[in-house]
C-alpha cells in the first residue's frame, strides 16, 4: 500500500519538512457543481460591491480618511461605530451556530480563501497544466522549454488576478471611480495607494500561487476551534466506517469501501477523509462527490461519504440540543439590538453647550445665558435644519441663524443667546433642531442669580 | 522503506488521553522563525544601537522645527495690528468672520446690541489696538464676552482685532456709549 495521509502528521509537510505540493483530481458531481455557481456569485458580489454605487456612494465603502462607512445607500459615521457591537456579536453568534448546526460549511461554500484558489486560480492551472495527475508528473517532470513557457503563462495570469482582486480590495477604502482617476494620474501622485496595492496584490499571489491550503491549516484559527465548536449531533463531512469496512477490493471484502483513494487524490487539504474528522478538513465535499462517482459504478448507493452527524455515523440516537437554541438566540439579540439601534439613529446630532465664561449676566433687570449649539447632518443628503429655542414666554431670544444648510456630515455653531426678567427662577432651556421627517431637542440648564 | 514512512512520533505525553507528537516543524516555517529574528536583531541596531538615522535623530530633527515654528509666529503688536487692519483681503475675510461670530451682540456693522459699540470713541477695556486683542482672545467672563482664542485659534483672533481696530471713528448709531472716553 502507498503511503498515504494520517491524522499523526501534516501530509503536506514531509518529514524533513519541505512542503508537499498538493495537486488535487478533478471531481464531478452535484456539490461541485453548485459550489462553482456559488463561487462565480461570491466572486461578482465581491468585485461589484466598491463599484456599484447606491445613493451617490459605492454600495459598501469604508472611508478612513473621511472616517466615514456607506453600506447600501446609507451613511456611518464614526460616532456610530458602536453599532458595530451588534455587527460583530451578530457574526460571533451566527459563527458559532452555523458550525454547531452545519459544520464548516463557511470553508467549503463561501471563505473568500476557498472562493478564489477554487473559483479562479485552480481553474487556471488546471487549464493550463492540465489535470491533478498531469500537474504531479510536471513538477517531478526536468525544466523544459514547454514547461517554462507553461509555467511563465500560468504566473502571469496569477499575478494579472492578484492585481485586479488586490484593487477591488483596495476600492473597498477609496472607491472605484476615485481609484480609478489615481491610477490614470500614475503612481508618482498617489503614492501610498500604489503601494497599498502593489502590497495586496504580492500578498494575493504569494497566498493563493504558493502557499494555499497551509493558511487554512496553520493560520487560520477556525480550524484549530472546530472540536470545540462541533458536537456529534453538527453535521460534517464524514465517512460510514461502519458499511465501508473492513474495505478491500470489490469481492474480496464485505464493506463498501474498495479502497480506490479518490477521496484522497481530490482533497485540497490532503487527509483522508476516513481517519474521521479532522482539523485541515474544510467541509469542501469533494470526496464526497468523489466516492458518489465510484459508488454509482459499482451500483452501490451513494452516500459511503456525505454530509451528516458524527452520531449518525455510528448509529447513535438523535439528541436535542440545547446550544443550538442559546446560539440562535445570541443571534437573534444581536440582529434585533443592531435592527433597532441602526432604525433609531439620530439623523441629526445636537448639543446644547453653554458658553464658557459668566454663568449668567444681569444687565437693566434681565439676566442673560449665553448658549452654543453644535448641530451635525448624519444624513447622506444636503439638508436644511430650523432652530428654535424653547424659552419660557416672555423671554427675549436672539440667535446667529434661524436655519442652517449642512452637507452630509458637515457640522455647524449656532450662538443662541436668552435673556429673561432679572428674578426668575432656574429652567431647563431646550432647543428644537427640524429637518425632514426629523425633530432633536438639546437642552441645557439656563442659570439666574436666584438660585431655585 | 519510504522517507514518508512516519518515524516514531510520540513523545509519550499523554493529557487525558491526547497524546503530545513531535513532528517536524514546516521549513517555511522555520523560515519566518529564522527571518524574524534576523530582522530584530537588524532593527535593534539600526534603531537602537547606532542612532546614526535613528529615532532619536528624528526627535532632534522634530523639535528644530517645533522651534522655528515658534520663533516664526510674531508676537501680536499695535503696530501689526494696524497693518493688518489696512490690509484688504485680510479684512474681507475678518469682516464675514465678524458677521457669523461677533454680530449677533455687537451688530453687523460694530454699531453695538448687547454688546458694546464698537465704532465709538468710548473703551472699556482699553483702546489700543493690543488691548483689542486682549479682550477678543480672553473675553471678559463678568460680562458675557467669551474667549475666543480656544475656539478660533491665534490666526483668526488675530484678524478680528485688526477689524475691531479698523471699525474705530466710523461713529455709527447703535448702543449708548459706555466706558471711558478715550
Amino acid at each position: 500500500m502507498p503511503p498515504g495521509p494520517t491524522p499523526d502528521r501534516l501530509w503536506t509537510i514531509r518529514t524533513d519538512g519541505s512542503r508537499r505540493k498538493l495537486h488535487p483530481a478533478d471531481v464531478r458531481g452535484r456539490f461541485i457543481r453548485a459550489r462553482r455557481w456559488v463561487f462565480a456569485l461570491l466572486m461578482l458580489i465581491a468585485l461589484a460591491l466598491p463599484i456599484v454605487h447606491i445613493g451617490g456612494h459605492p454600495a459598501m465603502q469604508l472611508d478612513i480618511a473621511a472616517r466615514r462607512f456607506y453600506l447600501f445607500g446609507a451613511v456611518f459615521n464614526a460616532t456610530d461605530a458602536w453599532i458595530g457591537v451588534f455587527v460583530l456579536g451578530a457574526v460571533a453568534a451566527m459563527l458559532l451556530f452555523v458550525t454547531a448546526w452545519k459544520g464548516r460549511v463557511w470553508c467549503g461554500w463561501a471563505c473568500p480563501q476557498t472562493v478564489f484558489l477554487e473559483g479562479a486560480y485552480r481553474r487556471i492551472e488546471r487549464l493550463i497544466d492540465g489535470p491533478g495527475e498531469k500537474r504531479l508528473r510536471d513538477d517531478l517532470a526536468p525544466l523544459s522549454a514547454r514547461k517554462a513557457m507553461r509555467r511563465i503563462v500560468k504566473h502571469t495570469l496569477f499575478v494579472a488576478v492578484s492585481f485586479v482582486i488586490a484593487h477591488s480590495t483596495v476600492a473597498y477604502f477609496m472607491s472605484f471611480p476615485v481609484l480609478f482617476a489615481d491610477i490614470q494620474e500614475g503612481p508618482a501622485a498617489h503614492g501610498d495607494a500604489f503601494v497599498w496595492a502593489m502590497v495586496m496584490t504580492a500578498i494575493l499571489y504569494f497566498n493563493f500561487a504558493w502557499f494555499r491550503e497551509q493558511l487554512c491549516i496553520v493560520i487560520c484559527p477556525y480550524g484549530r476551534m472546530q472540536s470545540v465548536l462541533v458536537d456529534g449531533g453538527s453535521t460534517v463531512v464524514g465517512y460510514d466506517v461502519t458499511r465501508g469496512e473492513p474495505r478491500g477490493k470489490v469481492g474480496s471484502t464485505t464493506g463498501d469501501c474498495v479502497d480506490c483513494n479518490r477521496c484522497v487524490a481530490v482533497c485540497p487539504t490532503g487527509i483522508d477523509i476516513r481517519a474521521g474528522l479532522q482539523m485541515e478538513c474544510i467541509a469542501c465535499s469533494q470526496c464526497i462527490d468523489a466516492c458518489d462517482e465510484i459508488m454509482d459504478k459499482l451500483q452501490r448507493p451513494r452516500g459511503l461519504v456525505r454530509y451528516d452527524s458524527q452520531r449518525n455515523f455510528v448509529g447513535g440516537e438523535h439528541r436535542s440540543r440545547a446550544r443550538l437554541w442559546v446560539y440562535g438566540l445570541l443571534f437573534a439579540i444581536a440582529v434585533g439590538g443592531g435592527i433597532f439601534a441602526t432604525s433609531h439613529r439620530a439623523n441629526v446630532e445636537a448639543r446644547l453647550l453653554r458658553t464658557r465664561g459668566a454663568p449668567w449676566i444681569v444687565e437693566n433687570g434681565w439676566v442673560r445665558n449665553q448658549y452654543e449649539l453644535h448641530v451635525t447632518n448624519k444624513r447622506a443628503l444636503t439638508t436644511t435644519y430650523r432652530i428654535t429655542p424653547l424659552a419660557p414666554p416672555g423671554a427675549r431670544i436672539i440667535q446667529s441663524v434661524a436655519t442652517v444648510e449642512l452637507a452630509p456630515l458637515a457640522s455647524a455653531r449656532i450662538t443662541i443667546i436668552v435673556s429673561v426678567p432679572q428674578d426668575s427662577r432656574q429652567f431647563d432651556l431646550g432647543v428644537a433642531v427640524d429637518g425632514p421627517g426629523l425633530h432633536e431637542t438639546a437642552t441645557a440648564r439656563f442659570l439666574t442669580p436666584s438660585m431655585r | 522503506m519510504s522517507t514518508d514512512k512516519p518515524e516514531p512520533l510520540d513523545t509519550g505525553h499523554d493529557y487525558d488521553g491526547i497524546h503530545e507528537l513531535d513532528n517536524r516543524l514546516p521549513n517555511w516555517w522555520l523560515f519566518t522563525l529564522f527571518g524574524a529574528i534576523v530582522f530584530g536583531a537588524g532593527y535593534w541596531f539600526y534603531y537602537h544601537a547606532f542612532e546614526g538615522r535613528g529615532l532619536l535623530v528624528d526627535l532632534r530633527a522634530e523639535e528644530a522645527e517645533q522651534a522655528r515654528k515658534a520663533a516664526a509666529s510674531a508676537p501680536v503688536t499695535d503696530e501689526l495690528l494696524v497693518k493688518l487692519s489696512h490690509d484688504p483681503k485680510t479684512m474681507t475675510g475678518a469682516k464675514s468672520l465678524f458677521i457669523t461670530t461677533c454680530a449677533i451682540c455687537h451688530g453687523a456693522d460694530g454699531e453695538g446690541k448687547i454688546g458694546p459699540n464698537l465704532t465709538d470713541d468710548n473703551w472699556i477695556h482699553g483702546n489700543k489696538p493690543s488691548d483689542i486683542y486682549k479682550t477678543v482672545s480672553g473675553g471678559v467672563a463678568s460680562k458675557g464676552m467669551p474667549s475666543w482664542e480656544p475656539a478660533l485659534g491665534h490666526e483668526k483672533v488675530t484678524w478680528l482685532a485688526a477689524y475691531v481696530e479698523s471699525l474705530r471713528g466710523k461713529h455709527l448709531a447703535g448702543k449708548a456709549p459706555e466706558g471711558e472716553k478715550l
